[in-house]
């Protein structure tokens, strides 16, 4: 994992947001596709959608004010992990 | 072409034409009670041509094309004709139709409140929209159901019902064979025979309503109910759509309306009655 790269959402990247019963439904309009996603990705981008360019530990930080994260490494893996899905997906970015 | 005809179908507009009578007689046979629309400016243009100039008179093979085609659509055989201008419709409808969210699902409406099926073919969702248009509820349509983008109601498209194999006994019984067309043996998908909607619904064509139960049938199993969660109910309804990645922002904004608004549930059924025991019983509980 990554501790010193940055992400961040692009305003042009921001999503089309559905909570179903069991899952999420985001619509990510620059590419048309439609991506359906459970915990802990929606908090993650719920956290980032102010635009700010966040480590993976800003982004702990900030999740760790609303959530009970478990085990700080294993967070921060967990973390790292989705944000390197996401940014492949082109959700979030590389700042 | 040298033999054609302009057909309304719900909010769409066809102009058939074919290199032979034959088919176009039948389709204006089987289509008389739906409305006049000679000379009008069509949405689509069905096109049954001669697979190569020799296969107009011998053997005559028809390739299915128009606005919108597919570059290898299997040839049919001349006594297949209807069918093929069937599938023409559906093919420019599945390929070119934007104005509503497309749903492969039959659809049928009581008290100003819609039924939604949906499955693959043999689920039986087209027998049973037919069975019900014989018991009190308004036929929408067997083979697509069309979701109002803006407000979420469902628009009818009742095209003759295509009824395949044993559902065409079942049927037939039901209804007579006056409202029944030619029966077409040994096609791709087997037997197919189609019944002409009834004058209601053709009269109605252009009256929607709101969604109010999604089903999911399957044919052929002992009965059962299970509730299909919304995200299952989404997953499914996308694959069940031709023209949701088409319509873009339009298309996920109809259709998570339609999956947070619309109770859903997959039955199983061995008859038809079992499965209209269900179906009254969910209607009942659900709506």
């Amino acid at each position: 994992m990554d501790r010193i790269k940055r992400y961040r959402i692009d305003p042009r990247d921001a999503c089309l947001t559905c909570a179903l019963d069991d899952l999420t439904l985001l619509y990510h309009g620059r590419s048309g596709q439609t991506h359906m996603v459970i915990s802990p990705v929606p908090e993650m981008l719920r956290a980032m959608q102010d635009g700010a360019t966040l480590t993976v530990n800003d982004l702990w930080h900030r999740l760790a004010q609303s959530y009970d994260l478990g085990d700080r490494d294993d967070a921060l893996a967990q973390i790292g992990a989705q944000l390197e899905a996401l940014e492949a997906l082109g959700l979030v970015r590389a700042a | 072409m040298k033999h054609s005809l302009t057909l309304q179908i719900g909010p769409a507009t066809f102009r058939i034409g074919s290199a032979w009578r034959a088919p176009i007689d039948q389709l204006a046979d089987l289509y008389a009670g739906y409305p006049d629309r000679r000379g009008a400016i069509a949405d689509f243009t069905v096109r049954l041509q001669p697979t190569n100039m020799l296969r107009r008179w011998v053997r005559p093979s028809i390739f299915i094309t128009g606005d919108h085609g597919l570059a290898d659509a299997a040839p049919m055989s001349l006594p297949h004709g209807l069918l093929a201008a069937e599938m023409g419709m559906n093919l420019q409808m599945a390929l070119g139709w934007r104005r509503h969210l497309l749903l492969h699902a039959s659809s049928v409406e009581r008290d100003g409140r819609v039924l939604v099926m949906t499955g693959e073919s043999g689920s039986g969702k087209s027998t049973l929209a037919a069975l019900l248009g014989e018991r009190g509820w308004r036929l929408m349509g067997d083979e697509f159901a069309l979701l109002d983008l803006d407000k979420g109601a469902i628009l009818p498209f009742p095209r003759l019902v295509s009824l395949k194999n044993q559902a065409i006994g079942v049927v037939q019984h039901v209804v007579g064979a006056q409202r029944m067309g030619p029966l077409l043996r040994a096609t791709a998908k087997g037997d197919i025979r189609h019944l002409v909607p009834r004058p209601d619904v053709v009269a109605r064509m252009a009256q929607g309503a709101m969604p109010a139960l999604l089903l999911f049938p399957r044919f052929g199993h002992a009965a059962a109910i299970r509730p299909v969660g919304q995200g299952e109910a989404f997953m499914r309804l996308t694959q069940a759509s031709t023209n949701y990645v088409a319509l873009g922002e339009a298309g996920f904004v109809a259709l998570t309306r339609f999956v947070t608004g619309v109770p859903a549930c997959a039955i199983d059924f061995p008859s038809g009655e079992a499965a209209f025991e269900m179906i009254d019983r969910l209607w009942d509980e659900g709506v």
